[in-house]
């Protein structure tokens, strides 16, 4: 080699050795500095080179080399980039390249520490952006799973609170109580607000992951995301001597897109199938199954492992930190991760054992097809308002709701407001209830079991010959607008949001009843009907019921009354409003419009602390009431009193005693 | 004085230059410095009466950016299959290179350490699979190149094995 083309290399720094034999070499140009510091100047210097005593990694490349040199390939057969401590320590990088040049077989090593430390900040770069992915995808399901918490979890034992507490306004209690009841009812008030202080600091989040969600293009197929997750789990599972395969079922159909993200779709099926694992037997198989059911298809994971736990229901095998017995998960999140996503997309999950053995944990999410044929109109009309339309009388209320404490509370307060009342804990139940009776309106959950608020009312609008009266309003704990947007585009024709106040709700109701005397649809009232026969007609004619509306308006009216004066003494505003809306909805009972109406003003005043106008009104109210008590009081007892001139015998609803005359 | 080869396998960020670290030079580094290339590191155990020089080849992590050349194993004595308890993709990635290697070297002497057990409220491995792994006869240890935990112990044991 020319001295010229030497020199050229060693100002490129690479020193080049001329291969002998046996892993020995001769240095054909002088050593550059790091190559002194790596091998010692006497060893460089002293002629000939062992490489394999010098270098573990130039012995293992030289294997690569010979091949190379052995083969009469032209061009060069470079080595990776390595790294070697000298003698003092010092961390030093190393390339080496092998090539031919005249016969020669020549060995040219080189130090490329800038070159290392470029490639180094990019892989690190990206590796770091790696970790940050993965760490980012589990924080978000832990977000994902603290908002949950927050909205349903949190909000639901709320909502008992503030509703046991507005069930308390009107009870005879001792001003002391009255005193903490404010209290009780200023903190439940605060704690709400709070809440949603924190949705809204998650709002956006929570519009951009929805709208990601629903755009028809980007609908995940389940077929596409269970074959993925199954790839990575096929180790896993060989690991543990099980077999895990996707049934022929999935060849029904080429598109399985679904409604949902395919990132948390892949989750899902991901903490299914680590589920599975955990109970599964070497030896046995998990097969992963799809179906179409209707317009959802259905995603299934079988395994053959023990089966469910005897004691334990989906619904507690879905819930937060659920784990099983024998051999527990991580912290009970996975399959609640999975119930709030299905549910969130407008589907189901659940489980069942299997009646040869093992267990089927499944799913099912609305058909992309659907989705496709909502989703563009949803995203043009803007969103609708509240429709609750025209409804006369005190209503039929059809209630769903999965919790006891808010159904029983509820229930008892519409009804102590005067409407009729069916509690249901679920959407199918509802659906049993509307076969049974006609109801002016249903007030459905939207996260319920079995089946969801979303779901029965799906199922209410397919029927819109027998149900086009019905007015479907959303309880939810999803209390942002764009939730409040999304249930109005599904259908509802109102939303309430969780934690709610009766008050709100009877607000809504009697916003609505209000409407009806200026609707030209409603018929007007042909016959005045006596505050009796109005609350007789309200219970279908069960007297016995009835008499006890009437004993129960009667008791309870005094002490309102009282507390109103009370309040308008001692000016408070709270106390005012709060026996005024009790009162309010007693009177409701038996549509004594006069009252009802002196009661609203009072309650109006009394939450604006403007006491000017309130001794005026409350003096009307009590001659209303007054009238109203005496139209009633003989139907207070045991038995009707009996009318002058009218027969021995019981007549339902001939009698009635003289009404209050305008 | 006997030497013996042994290579560092596994994903990522799984701590296998940390592993190294710590049983040569007893140090450890929070910070995360990827690997690029092949990092080469000696150290003289003593096991029984046995003088053995190690010559520890850490390899970078396998993944989409660098994918593991197997002629690096020529010559190895055994390996350390590298993953992290915190990350279940590396429990998976480590039994793929496993079989990988089965497949491009032969029955090497290996064993298995999962890495990080100081990070345990983290942990995603399920203790079944490791159970099931130890029923496969494999050696599965935990360790920590933070807190010194089963490092010692892990290299001692493929040393062991290497003997045989």
């Amino acid at each position: 080699m020319s001295a010229i083309a030497l020199q050229f290399l060693r100002e490129l720094g690479f020193v080049l050795l001329q291969h002998k034999d046996h892993g020995r070499f001769v240095l054909l140009s002088p050593p550059p500095p790091w190559l002194l510091e790596l091998w010692g100047a006497y060893d460089v210097n002293g002629g000939e080179i062992r490489i394999v005593e010098k270098s573990p990694f130039l012995e293992n490349f030289l294997f690569e080399a010979d091949t190379f040199w052995q083969s009469g390939k032209t061009g060069l057969c470079q080595s990776e980039m390595w790294i070697e401590k000298s003698v003092s320590g010092k961390e030093i990088a190393l390339a080496a390249i092998a090539l031919e040049s005249g016969g020669k077989r020549l060995l040219a090593l080189h130090s490329p520490e800038s070159q290392f430390h470029e490639r180094q900040q990019l892989l690190q770069t990206a590796r770091n952006s790696l970790l940050d992915h993965e760490k980012l995808q589990r924080e978000i399901q832990k977000k994902e799973i603290l908002l949950h918490c927050i909205i349903h979890d949190l909000s639901q034992p709320l909502s008992v609170m503030s509703v046991a507490l507005d069930c308390m306004i009107g009870e005879q209690i001792s001003d002391r109580g009255q005193g903490l009841l404010d209290l009780g009812r200023k903190a439940s008030d605060q704690q709400c607000l709070m809440i949603r202080d924190i949705l809204q600091v998650f709002a956006a989040d929570l519009q951009a992951s929805m709208d990601a969600e629903s755009k028809p293009g980007s609908a995940p197929d389940l077929l596409a995301c269970a074959s993925s997750v199954l790839n990575a789990f096929v180790p896993v599972y060989a690991a543990k001597g099980v077999q895990l395969r996707i049934n022929d079922s999935a060849k029904q159909r080429s598109d399985w897109r679904v409604r949902g993200q395919g990132r948390r779709l892949e989750r899902i099926f991901s903490n299914l199938l680590e589920n599975a694992l955990r109970y599964s037997p070497p030896g046995s198989t998990v097969t992963i199954g799809l179906e179409e059911q209707g317009e959802f298809l259905k995603a299934y994971v079988d395994d053959e492992g023990p089966g469910l736990p005897a004691d334990m229901t989906p619904a507690q095998i879905f819930a937060l930190f659920s784990k099983g017995k024998e051999s527990g998960g991580k912290a009970g999140l996975g399959l609640y991760f999975c119930r709030l996503t299905v549910e969130r997309w407008g589907g189901i999950i659940s489980c069942e054992s299997r009646p040869e053995r093992g267990s089927r944990f499944w799913f099912q999410l609305p058909g992309v097809s659907a989705e496709v044929e909502r989703t563009p109109q949803a995203a043009e009309s803007q969103p609708p308002p509240n429709r609750v339309p025209l409804i006369k009388r005190p209503m039929r209320v059809l209630l769903a709701d999965d919790q006891n404490e808010i159904r029983l509370l509820t229930a008892h307060q519409l009804e102590r407001n005067g409407h009729h009342v069916v509690a249901v804990a679920n959407g199918q139940e509802a659906l049993d209830a509307l076969q049974k009776e006609s109801f002016d309106v249903a007030l459905l959950d939207e996260d319920m079991p079995l089946m969801t608020g979303l779901q029965a009312l799906k199922a209410i609008r397919e029927r819109e010959d027998k149900f086009s009266a019905l007015i479907v309003i959303a309880l939810t704990g999803y209390n942002s607008e764009p939730d409040r947007q999304r249930l109005l585009h599904a259908g509802f024709d109102s939303v309430i949001g969780k934690p709610f106040r009766l008050d709100a709700l009877e607000a809504l109701l009697q916003g609505a009843a209000e409407s009806v005397s200026a609707a030209p649809t409603v018929a007007p009232r042909a016959v005045v009907k006596s505050p009796w026969e109005i609350v007789l007609d309200r219970v279908a004619g069960d007297e016995q019921l009835a008499r006890k509306m009437v004993l129960t308006f009667l008791r309870e009216t005094p002490p309102r009354m009282a507390g109103i004066q009370k309040a308008l003494t001692k000016k408070s505003g709270a106390r005012l409003a709060s026996f005024a809306h009790a009162l309010k909805g007693s009177v409701s009972i038996f549509d004594a419009h006069g009252a009802r109406e002196c009661a609203e003003k009072l309650q109006d005043l009394g939450r604006a602390n403007s006491f000017t106008e309130a001794t005026g009104l409350y003096s009307q109210l009590k001659e209303e009431i007054a009238h109203l008590e005496e139209n009633l009081r003989g139907y207070a007892g045991r038995r009707r009193p009996r009318e002058p001139g009218a027969s021995s015998k019981n007549q339902r609803r001939s009698s009635k005693p003289k009404p209050k005359q305008p | 004085m006997i030497q013996k080869k042994i290579c560092m396998l596994g994903a990522f960020a799984v701590g296998k230059t940390s592993l190294v670290r710590r049983f040569v030079e007893s140090i450890f580094s929070e910070t995360y410095h990827t690997t690029v290339g092949v990092k080469i590191d000696r150290k003289t155990l003593q096991l029984n009466a046995t003088e053995i020089n190690l010559v520890l080849w850490d390899l970078y992590g396998d993944d989409d950016f660098q994918k593991i050349r197997w002629s690096h194993f020529q010559g190895a004595y055994g390996y350390l299959l590298v993953a992290d308890g915190t990350r279940r993709s590396t429990l998976e990635k480590a039994l793929l290179l496993e079989e990988r290697a089965r497949q491009e070297i032969g029955s090497v002497p290996f064993v298995f350490v999962i890495n990080k057990s100081d990070l345990a409220k983290d942990w995603e491995l399920d203790a079944q699979v490791e159970a099931q792994l130890q029923a496969k006869k494999w050696t599965v240890l935990r360790s920590s190149a933070k807190t010194g935990e089963g490092v010692e112990e892990a290299f001692a044991e493929l040393t062991r094995k290497m003997l045989v």
